[in-house]
């Protein structure tokens, strides 16, 4: 094979010369990151209102939050993707589709359908890991926050979440690495993030190799932040004389 | 204090309560015994509304516990609880357990709920396991715990869902030694269990239940000296050969 190994393109100037190849991957990055984390902010809030609807006892509202769930874990995400992008904006009632349109920037519309997207897909999941929490807590837990007279409300703010939380966090890690790979989907509608702008180091400089092994190190480098992170956090909530604990 | 009439309840076709009835007096103590699946349990939970019912009316301290009206929360927090498996909130330490409800239900300030709880944990011989967590106690231990943590609220009345079935033979006398002193003081308690030596102990009555139904309600010399259905015959001859 006649590849020519050439790493110092990232060094290089891009077409325009303002800038380096590297400097675009970085910004790719930075896009992939703020991107993950607004999402995950919102699908952890999201979810986790969802998960706790879900174990509601009213009949209704677990209903809605299980509708919730299967609509958004049971569709694609590349279509849930395009329905934020291409089809809402047309079908937003009182001009709210047209001000997203004509209003906001290109690249705005682009971050927010794609943040939106990545928030809904990642909360029906969240959503699912904290029902299974609060269901995996022992009955009596619910009955003796209740019977000491705190509302339902106050039962799960202080008795059921607390430990709920802290049995999924190796889940909600799943889940906290998935959303930064699915950003990846976001280059589909144009988005500049990571692997988008990969792609257009490939295009740009006919070196694929050294581009999409950049790109690769880097959702990797990601990643293992991530996972350190969510390992401090498992090892400070850690109950002393339960579940591992010392 | 605890009045209960009438009371039936069903999941579906199957019938969990038929028709109990029975009173508890201000300072009485009331031994619930019955074979597994009589009720029991289900019955005690009626009383502060963790289990509905469909017919008849409970009422604790002149409140109706079914009245959909009632201000449940605040009722509870008058009537102490004590569960089969503790239920003690196990991210918490001991003295929060002791204090949380005390802090967010009855509004009191975060030092005199401490002073509360720690002086209730001393009452119960547990002082030193202050800034434990639940999880580093042992069963009869953590059931120490739970009743002080009943306590603080200052209730008026005490319900124990099975406090001993749960523990070391070697821990339940000193869970029962806890429960004999606050009723020698006056405390108001219904209590399921099948200490037979607690009941002879301290209590005035004796509810025996057997299929969801009140078989008998009697004193307690009556009960043990002779009992008049058959049934309760039989569930005394099995429990106290030994």
């Amino acid at each position: 094979m006649g590849y020519q190994w050439n790493w110092s393109i990232f060094g290089s100037p891009v077409p325009t010369g303002e800038t380096t190849y590297l400097a675009w991957l970085l910004s790719g990055l930075q896009t992939t990151i703020v991107l993950s984390l607004s999402a995950w902010l919102v699908a952890l809030a999201l979810g986790s209102l969802v998960g706790v609807l879900r174990t509601a006892p009213s009949k209704a509202l677990s209903g809605l939050a299980a509708a919730y769930v299967e609509i958004f874990r049971n569709t694609p995400l590349l279509v849930q993707l395009f329905s934020w992008y291409f089809v809402l904006p047309e079908i937003l009632p009182f001009g709210l589709g047209d001000a997203f349109k004509q209003q906001l920037s290109p690249l705005t519309q682009q971050f927010l359908a794609a943040m939106l997207c990545l928030a809904f897909f990642t909360s029906a999941r969240v959503a699912e890991q904290v029902r299974a929490g609060i269901g995996a807590l022992p009955r009596g837990q619910k009955a003796a926050g209740l019977a000491l007279g705190f509302t339902l409300p106050q039962t799960y703010r202080h008795v059921l979440l607390p430990m709920a939380f802290r049995l999924i966090v190796p889940p909600l890690t799943s889940e906290f690495l998935n959303i930064f790979k699915n950003s990846a989907v976001c280059s589909t509608i144009g988005l500049l993030e990571l692997a988008a702008q990969g792609r257009q180091l490939v295009d740009y400089t006919a070196q694929p190799y050294e581009s999409f092994i950049a790109v690769t190190l880097l959702y990797l480098a990601i990643n293992v932040v991530v996972m350190g992170l969510m390992r401090i956090v498992e090892a400070r909530t850690r109950v002393p004389g339960y579940l591992g604990g010392k | 204090m605890i009045s209960i009439q009438n009371v039936s309840k069903h999941y579906g076709a199957f019938q969990v309560l038929t028709d109990c009835s029975t009173e508890v007096k201000k300072g009485e103590v009331i031994v619930v015994c019955g074979p597994s699946g009589s009720g029991k349990s289900t019955l005690i939970k009626c009383v502060n509304g963790l289990e509905p019912f469909q017919s008849g009316t409970i009422s604790v301290d002149g409140i109706s516990v079914g009245d959909p009206k009632t201000d449940l929360p605040r009722l509870r927090s008058r009537v102490g609880m004590v569960f089969q498996h503790f239920e003690l909130f196990p991210h918490m330490s001991i003295t929060d357990n002791l204090t949380i409800a005390q802090i967010k239900v009855l509004g009191r300030g975060r030092d005199a709920a401490t002073d509360k709880g720690l002086k209730l944990l001393d009452r119960v011989g547990l002082k030193a396991h202050a800034d434990k967590f639940p999880g580093q106690l042992s069963g009869g231990q953590q059931q120490r715990v739970a009743i002080a943590r009943a306590l603080a609220m200052d209730p008026i009345c005490m319900l124990f869902d099975e406090p001993t079935s749960a523990l070391d033979p070697e821990m339940i006398n000193e869970v029962l030694d806890v429960m004999v002193e606050l009723a020698h003081e006056g405390m108001t308690m219904m209590c399921v269990t099948h200490e037979m030596g607690f009941a002879k102990k301290v209590a005035n009555r004796i509810l025996f239940m057997d299929k969801g139904q009140i078989v008998e309600d009697d004193d307690k010399d009556s009960f043990f000296g002779n009992p008049r259905s058959e049934r309760a015959r039989q569930f005394l001859a099995k429990i106290l050969t030994h």
